[in-house]
This record gives structure tokens, sequence and C-alpha cells, in this order.
């Protein structure tokens, strides 16, 4: 375990930005530690501030109230050159660049480090192959940035900004408009990199059941709310994860670990093991199937799969979930 | 990239095709006279015929000087653009600088009739014209400066910049309906554009106009490159954007603004070289970029006015149909040859 220390943090920060001479404030009182060697998940609505939250921590836009505090000192005492070696950064902004390398663009990470002309030194190059190491994409480095799919595209922004070599690195929704293993795989690796390199890693994501596995501390944001900083765990168990729905109507299943919706619904009695009676439950309120007055008891088997609905004249037996639904609707 | 392009041997073949163009370019025109004597008149060997000196001395070398900073200041301040506004057809011209040139040349011919004043005749012509250029070109420079000090978003600021260009020229067009045949000749005589009008003072002007606007991208050259990622990666990598787009402004500024006073509006050059030397050297990094296009834009424009010469003919064709003749079908190629989106 890398040392876990509070890199950054702020206390009583008011977000917002200011529109002719009038401040609009967009979120208030913002207590925060963010810790080298941890993955932090930022999570909240669309439109709670998420974006504005992180462009403050990047010192792109100023604080109305209170400081974000980088090592002891208010962001607002860094230069954006100094800020650029110790914070680094993966937007969602478009990258479209046709002739330029995997290698090159990693490169670009270099550049607060670099001397005017932006020669690299041999320490320089190092940086950028362990970047390309770290994120495992060694077999791209001499492609074409045009010729990547987006789940190499993103890992190669992130190659990026590990090479800008500030240990405080920011993602801004990076597994937005990837595939499941992709996300998996983007997220397992932030984890890997807060781990193994200690950085403070922070990720703006909305994908609560990939960053429950990867993620030590959840960012709740929610409108008019303070920022609820914990570990995952410790919100789930609490159910203050469930500030992240808001509307009542769906609700976070402790034992599932998924969102599911939240009004009561009658089951029938249902007999089996629990991996199997959870997808009988889900089928039937699916699709709101309505049973015979006489029935008793719906059992479920694995081995030979089979769906027995007892009543109490007839018995039928279905061997899959689709006969059993085709027959019942 | 299967493999990386050797920038030197690129180089090289360029450096060696911008001096044979340069003395083709020079053995060209209503009188045309041998590379060879050319190329022997600089080891101090004397030419067969005293008048040959003089029109290779006096005419011809202070034109294809013109035409190699034209086309090198113009290529600079075009990739310049296109790199800051992350817009494959922006050019010097976006910003307005050439219409805000014609402007000003439009003005003088107006105001110099109205004064019963000849500006178009003497040495005093020649420098009134490339005045009332620069005037304009600063003027439109200065309004989009306001505009920048303003917005924030640099497509806000691509779209003034068209907006201006076309305030300009409606003036221009109002201003032409009122003149009579003669001032329009003039004003459209130089809005064909003319690289053998600069003369004595002038090519020395020119040419530390053209040393003065590239010092503010030498100054930023690496934040070129931080630009391809967009203003906001840029700025998280250091780089001051509001420092970058005053100097991007200044330096397209002095670079096109130079040009278009001394020689006129000279159309494509700053839009189509960028992308042959991206196309050639396969490369972001403006590094190579800008010394490439550099290149590529003195070769390109000395290529273009030989054309222009139709050799052995007394008659020229302007500049600026002979540039729009060759990069209009260029740049249709380009799109279509590839993504265009793709070429940064």
């Amino acid at each position: 375990m890398g040392d876990r220390k509070i890199i950054l943090k702020s206390n009583g920060l008011n977000l917002g930005y200011k529109k002719q001479g009038e401040s609009i404030i967009i979120a208030e009182d913002i207590d925060f530690e963010l810790k080298k060697g941890a993955l932090t998940c930022l999570l909240g609505p669309n439109g709670v501030g998420k974006s504005t939250l992180i462009k403050t921590i990047m010192g792109q836009l100023p604080a109305l109230q209170g400081s974000v505090i980088l090592d002891d000192s208010p962001l607002g005492d860094y230069s954006l050159k100094e800020l650029s070696k110790r914070i680094a950064v993966v937007l969602t902004d478009k990258v479209s660049l046709g002739n330029v390398t995997v290698y090159q663009l990693v490169s670009l990470g270099r550049i607060p480090h670099t001397t005017w002309l932006g020669s690299m030194s041999s320490m320089d190059h190092t940086k950028v192959e362990k970047a390309i190491e770290v994120t495992h994409i060694s077999y791209l480095k001499d492609k074409v940035l045009s010729e990547l799919s987006d789940g190499q595209l993103q890992k190669v922004m992130i190659a990026r900004a590990l090479a800008q070599d500030g240990e405080i690195l920011i993602l801004d929704e990076p597994t937005a408009h990837l595939d499941l293993i992709n996300r998996f795989e983007i997220m397992h690796l932030l984890r890997k990199i807060a781990k193994e390199e200690n950085k403070a890693v922070l990720v703006v994501t909305h994908d609560l059941e990939i960053a429950i596995d990867t993620a030590d501390e959840f960012w709740l944001m929610q409108c008019g709310l303070p920022l609820e900083c914990a570990a995952p765990e410790d919100l789930i168990v609490s159910g203050k994860i469930n500030l992240l729905l808001p509307s009542g109507t769906l609700k976070f299943n402790p034992i599932t670990g998924k969102i599911q919706d939240s009004t009561p619904y009658d089951y029938p009695i249902i007999q089996g093991d629990v991996k199997l009676t959870n997808w009988l439950k889900l089928i039937i309120r699916k699709n709101s199937l309505v049973f015979d007055e006489d029935l008793q008891v719906i059992s479920i088997l694995e081995n030979p799969f089979l769906i027995k609905v007892k009543g109490e004249k007839k018995e039928q037996n279905y061997n899959s979930f689709k006969a059993f639904l085709e027959d019942l609707s | 990239m299967k493999n990386k392009p050797n920038y030197f041997l690129l180089f090289s073949v360029g450096i060696i095709s911008c001096i044979v163009v340069f003395m083709v370019n020079l053995s060209i025109g209503s009188v045309s006279i041998p590379v060879s004597e050319i190329g022997m008149s600089f080891f101090g060997n004397e030419f067969s015929r005293k008048s040959w000196e003089i029109i290779v001395f006096d005419y011809r070398i202070p034109k294809a000087f013109t035409a190699v900073l034209a086309g090198i200041t113009l290529s600079v301040s075009g990739l310049q653009m296109q790199t800051f506004f992350r817009n494959p057809l922006a050019g010097p011209f976006v910003l307005g600088i050439s219409s805000g040139a014609g402007l000003g040349v439009a003005l003088l011919v107006m105001a110099g009739s109205a004064f019963g004043l000849s500006f178009f005749s003497g040495g005093f012509g020649l420098w009134a014209v490339v005045f009332a250029a620069s005037i304009g070109a600063i003027l439109v420079l200065l309004l989009m400066s306001l505009t920048a000090w303003r917005v924030k978003d640099s497509m806000t600021l691509l779209i003034v910049g068209l907006m201006f260009g076309s305030l300009a020229g409606a003036i221009v067009s109002v201003l032409s309906y009122f003149s009579d045949a003669n001032q329009l000749k003039v004003y459209t005589v130089w809005s064909m554009g003319s690289l053998g009008s600069t003369h004595s003072g002038q090519l020395e002007l020119f040419f530390f106009a053209s040393i003065l606007g590239i010092i503010p991208v030498l100054i930023f050259i690496k934040s070129y490159n931080a630009m391809l990622l967009g203003e906001a990666y840029a700025k998280s990598m250091g780089v001051n954007i509001h420092r970058l787009r005053w100097a991007m402004i200044i330096s397209t500024g002095i670079l096109a603004g130079s040009a278009t006073a001394f020689c006129g509006p000279i159309a494509f050059i700053g839009i189509a070289v960028p992308h042959m030397a991206r196309l050639i050297f396969k490369t972001g990094d403006h590094r190579i970029l800008f010394p490439a296009s550099a290149l590529m834009g003195a070769i390109v424009l000395l290529m273009c006015d030989a054309i222009s010469q139709i050799p052995g003919s007394a008659q020229t064709l302007p500049i600026n149909a002979v540039t729009s003749l060759v990069g209009a079908p260029m740049v249709i190629w380009l799109i279509l040859k590839r993504n265009f989106s793709k070429e940064f």
C-alpha cells in the first residue's frame, strides 16, 4: 500500500462562475480530501456541478469562496505551469488527430517539463516509455491515432496524462462511450495506477457498479446537499448510496449490488436457490406476469433446469425462462 | 505510421527544389535567360548580354525574393491559424486581414480622386498603396483584438473574423459602385496581386516584417503542439491560452498583413500549403511543420509565379488568379482524398 497522504483538500468551497459581475453559485460548502495512492470516484447526476468541481480543482476556474489547497498552499498561488507539473487530466474533449503517432501523443504529456523548443531528454523518453508500459499500449506505439478504437484511444490519453508525471490524475468520464470490457479494463487500470504509481486518481463516472468494484472512496454530489465522502462500502451499508437516486422509485439493492425498482411487488411463493429465484422474480416483475388464483408455489431447480408451477389442480413444467414466459403471457 | 519519414532527407530535397525553382523563376519571363548563365553569374562570371544583368538583378531577383517571403509568411500564418482554431479551413484571411487591406486601398483610391490627387504615379504612389493596405489590415486587426479581449471562445473569434471580412468587402463594393472606371481599374489590379511591385526599400521592409512576425511563432512553438489536443488540454499542460491568442493575432497580423500590403491579396497559399506540408512530412509536430510549411510556401509561390509568366510572352497572369487556380483544386483534392478532419 502506498502512503495515503492527503495531497489536495478544500473546505467551505463554493463553486460557480461569474457572469456580468454576478456570481452564479452551482454548489456550496464543499469539503473534500484527495489522497495519494487511492482511487476516488465522483458520482452525481448530470448538471449537479461535477465538471465545475473538477475545473476548479484543475485551477481553470477560480473558487467563488473558500479555496482548494494543494500541499498547504491555495491553488491560486500556483502558476498554470507549476500546476501542470502536479495535475494531469483526461477530458471528454474529442481528440481527432490523424498524423500523430501514439508515441508522439504520449510525448505531448512532457510539454510542461521540456525546454521552450520542446526537445526531449532521455529522462523524458524514459517517462514516456514507462507510461506506455503501465497502460499496456506498447503494441500501439507506432500506430497513428486514426487507426485506434475508442477504448485504445482512451488508454493512450491516460498514458499521456501519466507521462505528464503529476501526483494528481483527474479523469472526466473516461469510460463514457466505451463497451463493457473496456469500462472494466480502464477502471481497473486506474486503480492499478493509483496503487502502483502512488497517484491520487479522481474519476468522474456514472458507472456505479464498476466504481463500487474499484474505488477506495466515493464523493457523492447531489443538488443542495453537502458532498458526501466515504468508502463505497460504508455508503452502501448505511444506505447513503441512495442519495444518487433521489426520486425514490429506484433503490440500490445491497444484496445484488444493483439499482432496482423500489416499489414493493407482490410475488407468488417461490422456492429454490437465491441464484435462480432472483432471475425468476425479475422475469415476473419485468412482464407483470399474472398467475391463476389456485397457484400454490413456483419452484425452480438448477440441474436439470426446471421451473415447476404448482397449482391446486394442475402442475406445469418449463425447461427455460422463455417457455415459462411464453405460456404465461 | 509504418516508418518515420526521414526529415533530413525531405528538408534537403525541399531546399534543393527551392533553389532550382528559384533559378527557373529567374530565367523565365518576357526575355528568356538561360539558367546556366544565371548560375554562372553568381560565381562572378559576366552575362553574355549586358541587358540580362539588369533584368536579373534589378527586376527578377527582387521579385523572386518577394515570392519567397510572401510564400513563407502566408503559409506560416495559415498553419498558426489552423492549429489555433483547430479548423482545417482557417487561413490568414479568415481574420479579415486581406479584406481590411483591400478596404484601405479602396479608400485610398476614392480619397485620392476626391482630392484630385493621383497617388499612383512615381515612387510615392507605390508606398501609398502599401501604407493604405497596412492601415486597413491593422485596423481590422485592432478590432479583432478588441473582440479577442471580450470573447473567450476561439470559434466565435473565427466567425467574427469572417464577418469583419464580409463587412469590409461590402464597403469596398459600395465604394466601387460610386467610383469611375479608372479608379476601379486601379483597385482591381491591386486585388489581383503582384509580386513584382516591391521596390527599393520595400523588400528590405518586407524582410524585416517577416522576421518580426516569425518571432512569436518561435517563442510559442511548443504551445502549438499542445494546442493539437484543444484549448482545455493545452491549459492543463501549462499553456497560457490568452498569451498564445495574442501572439497568434500579432504574428498573423504582421505576416499576412505585410504580405498583403506588399503583394496584394494572394489566395489559397495560407490554406493549402500547411495541408501539403502535413501530407508530405506526415507529422503533427509543429517543430517540423513550421519550417516545412515555410519551405513549401516559398516553393509553391515561386512555381505559381513562374506559371504566371507564360514563358516567352510579354504578358503576365495575375498571381492571385494562378494561386487560386492551383490552390482551389488542391484543397478539393485534399478533401476528397482524405478525411479532412483527420488531417490534424
